[in-house]
């Protein structure tokens, strides 16, 4: 079955629909020849000075006569950052769902998948300014179910509004990872700025698995007005009258080259780009995504 | 002017109101949109807002531009040349276009005449002429207005074509004025209500007649008595466009003996007209006997103005036909006028023996002294060769060589002499005249000369004794003259006085036997001049003296006159009267002599012209004249082949008005067709077409398809 975002929509609290979602996508994993992804691999530690006692391998001691720390456990667990862009351009959506709503049903599923592999997810809500430049939210990792409660609360008491500092919230997100971890980020990068894509490029240099969600409505993909409109900008206060038939041509141009420009700019920084529209199903999404993940 | 056939669809103009809309309701206040990509919108729009400007603006013209086109291509506009608007009645006009087809009209003005161009205009116009437009075709030349007349306007647009390709120039003038006033009476006979006449025509002063009455359409015959009539909308359409049409022409030629130049010598007076607004100098004229050139002179001509130029020469006996050429070089003119053909009838010599009767040495009373002096190469020009011998000398010498033998007083010739005589006479051809003196015996001469003498002599009669007191009251004066008679002929009524004056003391009177024609006779009927045919030859005698003896005449000026002519008569080398040169257009009747009919004339270009035929004298020829140039006559009586007739030769000359191309003032021109209310002088096709103007429909469907064509490639854009 396909869970179409209109479908999605109409369940209800975004807990039902991310869990919907994450069903989804466990099915489709059944399905599926692969058996997910497996983050396990084993580490050893030379004992030093500090270290807990209560943490010594001792099976390994007596193996190799050497104390040896055994971390792999706690270590290896992902580490997985959702950063929403909560913009004003993602609260555009005249469908069945708003761009960050599509983003919070996928960062939600993602945050309830994680977690029940026992990986650790926090969250970011990018935004204007909120408890940090760019970063109107946040949420330290943790993978309890009440952790993923309380993310997917955070999820949709979020709303679109304000500037995209992306760059700043992308930053404030690599700070916090800390170690080496899965940063995905949902947002459709419409930043003003242009820095945003650096910031990325930034983030992916700091050795984090870097995801990028890009997230458009289908309007904003094929442009499909004919009568004069005055187009309000989300974010501030620019505003244009156009004749969207006239326009169309150099619209979908400039799109189109924007899509690819990206794609193929952060392909070359080793970011994993995945362009969706919010038409399409999150499940077969994220399932998609997933597949894409363990084949690579 | 612009006028529209149909003005009821200009209200489709309002049609342009609809794309106005459109345009505004695309300029409408817009909807609001929050939309999250407004940065790829305001690139966009920057890239394309000036385009799209200019693009909307574009459109919305064309879109105007189709609509208003197909509007007014519906309303059929026309473009009128200036002032014909008022003259104009809409809906359709019945058309009569006149073409000037005279003399004139054969100008060269580039590479065509003036014909041509105005043929080629009248095919267009009819052409441009509407379905509902009858029409009617006439060609303008010689006095009787068109030739072959010009019927009702018919919607046969394909038999007004042929007469139109088919018409040629003539060289005939033309009545450009009776011509528009024949058209419309000819509109007349449609009843389409508009009227409507368009002449083609060099607009020469000469063929307008600014005094006549502007053309009138007759009103419909169910009209009332006393309604006036229409006035039709005139059209002019000048075939010179306004150019100078600057002509040179020999417009007059006379030829006539010169003494000066000696026998048969000739002077030809040729009258050459300038008609251009420049004065010409330097113009050559050439003076020809068939193809050679036999003078030249060179002559200034001053503009707008005639002169005259003599040339010289000695022509050879016979009938002459000549030409008067101008040497020009200019492309552009009129040819034919540039030559004019004469004919001159040219007496040959002729040798005349006197046979003296009664010489003396003193040279007032000898017998020939006033013959001979009547004879005399001064007075002669030459063409009179006399020799003087007595009456013994005379009847020695032979007679061969002597077209004329003059027998002054002799006594009865013996009968040798008149046999020679006679001899001459009936078998040369020779001429005889016998005048008479106290030498002659009646009797005796009647027994000498016998048959020669027209009618035997009976007794001489006294009318006074010369010298005696009332002589000169009884004496006798000639009473009847034939004056048509060629001795006669050279008295006009004026000079007759001079010959019916003259007294006859004595003279003798003849027998009444014999047929012979009394030339002249007295005023109690005696014959003074009696003639008869003899052989191939003529005896002519006078019942008087040549001298004094008998009667004063000898001391009268119209003595020599008539001795000139009596001689030249009889030696069948009379000096004839040179013919009246014929215009063309004319008719001319051709007589021949002698009961001959006339069979075939030859026109200029060597082929026959057709002859009409006079019932009453059905062996006349009358002769239409179409061109001008020679014209030769062959004669002949029946069952015999016919012989051309140097005699009945006459020359053809164009009308010299027609030379002549100075263009009538347009604005009076205008005032004589009843003013610019209803009359145009248009200097073009295009603005000949009078009511209807110049069509604008095609143009602007055109328009229209480029603005469809246009909107279309902007839309897809």
């Amino acid at each position: 079955m396909t869970l179409d975002p209109a479908l999605l929509a109409r369940l209800g609290p975004l807990q039902v629909v991310a869990r919907k979602v994450m069903e989804g996508v466990l099915t489709g994993l059944h399905k599926s020849p692969h058996h997910g992804q497996s983050v396990e691999f084993s580490e050893h530690k030379e004992y030093a000075p500090g270290d807990e006692i209560r943490h010594i391998d001792w099976r390994a001691f007596a193996k190799l006569d050497k104390y040896y720390v055994k971390r792999f456990e706690m270590e290896t667990n992902l580490r997985a950052l959702l950063v929403v862009d909560a913009s004003g351009s993602m609260a555009y959506g005249r469908g069945a769902m708003t761009k960050l709503q599509y983003a919070s049903v996928c960062a939600g599923a993602l945050a309830y998948l994680l977690s029940r592999q026992g990986d650790q997810v926090g969250l970011c809500i990018a935004g204007d300014a909120g408890i940090s430049p760019g970063v109107r939210d946040f949420l330290p990792f943790a993978s309890s179910a009440t952790h993923v409660q309380e993310l997917l609360r955070m999820l949709e008491g979020s709303q679109g509004r304000g500037t995209t500092l992306l760059p700043a919230a992308l930053d404030f997100a690599a700070e916090k990872a800390g170690r080496r971890a899965l940063v995905v980020v949902l947002t459709d990068l419409f930043d003003a700025t242009g820095e945003a894509v650096r910031a990325l490029k930034m983030l992916r240099s700091r050795r984090h698995d870097v995801l990028l969600l890009q997230t458009h409505d289908r309007e904003e993909l094929d442009f499909p007005f004919d009568d004069p409109t005055r187009f309000l900008s989300m974010e501030d206060e620019r505003q244009i009258e156009a004749q969207p038939r006239q326009i169309r041509e150099s619209y979908l141009r400039e799109m189109r080259l924007f899509l690819e420009t990206t794609r193929k700019e952060l392909a070359r920084a080793d970011v994993e780009v995945e362009q969706i529209a919010t038409d399409a199903p999150p499940d077969r999404v994220l399932l998609r995504l997933l597949a894409r993940r363990e084949a690579a | 002017m612009l006028q529209f056939a149909h003005p009821a669809y200009l209200w489709g103009l309002l049609g342009i109101a609809l794309p106005i809309l459109v345009h505004l309701f695309n300029q409408r206040r817009p909807r609001p949109l929050s939309f999250g990509a407004i940065e790829f919108v305001l690139r966009s729009q920057r890239q394309k807002a000036r385009r799209l400007r200019l693009r909307q603006i574009l459109l919305l013209a064309m879109r105007c531009l189709l609509i208003g086109a197909v509007a007014l291509a519906l309303a059929r506009p026309s473009l009128k040349p200036h002032g014909v608007q008022a003259a104009a009645a809409s809906g359709p006009q019945a058309t009569a276009l006149v073409v000037d087809a005279s003399f004139s009209m054969r100008y060269r003005l580039g590479s065509r005449t003036l014909f041509e161009r105005a043929r080629a205009e009248a095919l267009a116009t009819l052409d441009r002429l509407g379905p509902d437009e009858p029409a009617t075709v006439g060609l303008c030349a010689g006095p009787a207005g068109f030739s072959g007349g010009m019927g009702a306007p018919s919607f046969d647009r394909l038999a007004a074509r042929r007469l139109l390709q088919s018409a040629q120039p003539t060289y005939l003038g033309s009545d450009m004025t009776g011509c528009l006033a024949a058209a419309a009476k000819a509109l007349g006979e449609s009843p389409v209500a508009g009227k409507r006449i368009i002449a083609f025509s060099d607009l020469a002063a000469h063929s307008i007649r600014l005094d006549a009455p502007p053309p009138l359409v007759p009103p419909p015959p169910e009209a009332p008595a006393g309604t006036p009539g229409i006035r039709p909308n005139v059209v002019l359409v000048d075939a010179a466009r306004g150019s100078d049409l600057s002509n040179a022409a020999v417009v007059g030629t006379v030829v006539r003996p010169s003494a000066t130049l000696g026998p048969r010598g000739y002077e030809v007076v040729a009258t050459i007209a300038n008609s251009g607004a420049q004065p010409v100098s330097g113009l050559q004229v050439s003076l020809k006997l068939g193809p050679q050139t036999v003078a030249k002179g060179f002559v200034d001509v001053p503009a707008r103005g005639t002169a005259r130029k003599t040339l010289g020469a000695v022509l050879p006996p016979g009938v002459v036909s000549g030409r008067v050429e101008l040497a020009r070089s200019e492309l552009q003119g009129l040819d034919e006028d540039d030559a004019q053909d004469f004919v001159v009838h040219v007496p040959r010599d002729l040798k005349a023996l006197i046979v003296d009767g009664a010489p003396s040495s003193l040279r007032a009373r000898d017998e020939a002294f006033f013959v001979e002096a009547a004879l005399a190469p001064a007075r002669t020009g030459g063409r009179i060769h006399a020799q003087t011998l007595d009456a013994d000398a005379a009847a020695n010498v032979p007679l061969d060589g002597y077209d004329v033998i003059v027998l002054l007083n002799v006594p009865a010739p013996p009968k040798a002499f008149s046999e020679k005589l006679r001899q001459a006479a009936q078998q040369r051809g020779a001429g005889i005249f016998i005048a008479l003196g106290d030498h002659v015996d009646p009797d005796a001469y009647n027994d000498s000369l016998g048959e020669l003498l027209p009618r035997p002599l009976h007794l001489i009669k006294t009318a006074a004794e010369p010298g005696t007191s009332g002589a000169e009251d009884h004496a006798a004066r000639f009473g009847v003259l034939e004056w048509t008679h060629p001795l006669f002929r050279v008295f006009g009524p004026a000079e007759r006085e001079g010959l019916e004056s003259a007294r006859t003391f004595r003279y003798a009177l003849l027998k009444p036997e014999g047929q012979a024609h009394t030339l002249a006779s007295y005023d109690d009927g005696a014959p003074a001049l009696i003639e008869k045919a003899f052989g191939a030859g003529r005896v002519l005698l006078y019942t008087s003296s040549a001298s004094r003896a008998w009667t004063d005449w000898p001391i009268r000026v119209s003595f020599l006159p008539v001795l000139q002519q009596a001689v030249s008569w009889l030696a069948d080398a009379l000096e004839q009267r040179q013919p009246a040169v014929a215009m063309v257009g004319e008719e001319r009747t051709l007589s021949a002599a002698g009961g001959a009919r006339v069979e075939k004339v030859l026109g200029p270009d060597g082929q026959p012209v057709t002859l009409r035929r006079e019932t009453s004298h059905p062996d006349d020829g009358v002769v239409p004249i179409g061109a001008p140039g020679q014209y030769r006559a062959l004669i002949g009586l029946r069952g015999v082949e016919p012989r051309e007739e140097p005699a009945l030769t006459f020359v053809a000359a164009l009308d010299p008005r027609e030379s002549d191309l100075r263009r009538v003032d347009e604005a009076e021109l205008k005032a004589q067709l009843g003013g610019a209310g209803s009359a145009q002088v248009a200097a073009s096709a295009a603005a000949a077409q009078g009511a209807h103007g110049t069509p604008l429909w095609s143009g602007l469907l055109l328009l229209g398809a480029l603005a469809l064509l246009g909107e279309g490639a902007l839309t897809r854009r």
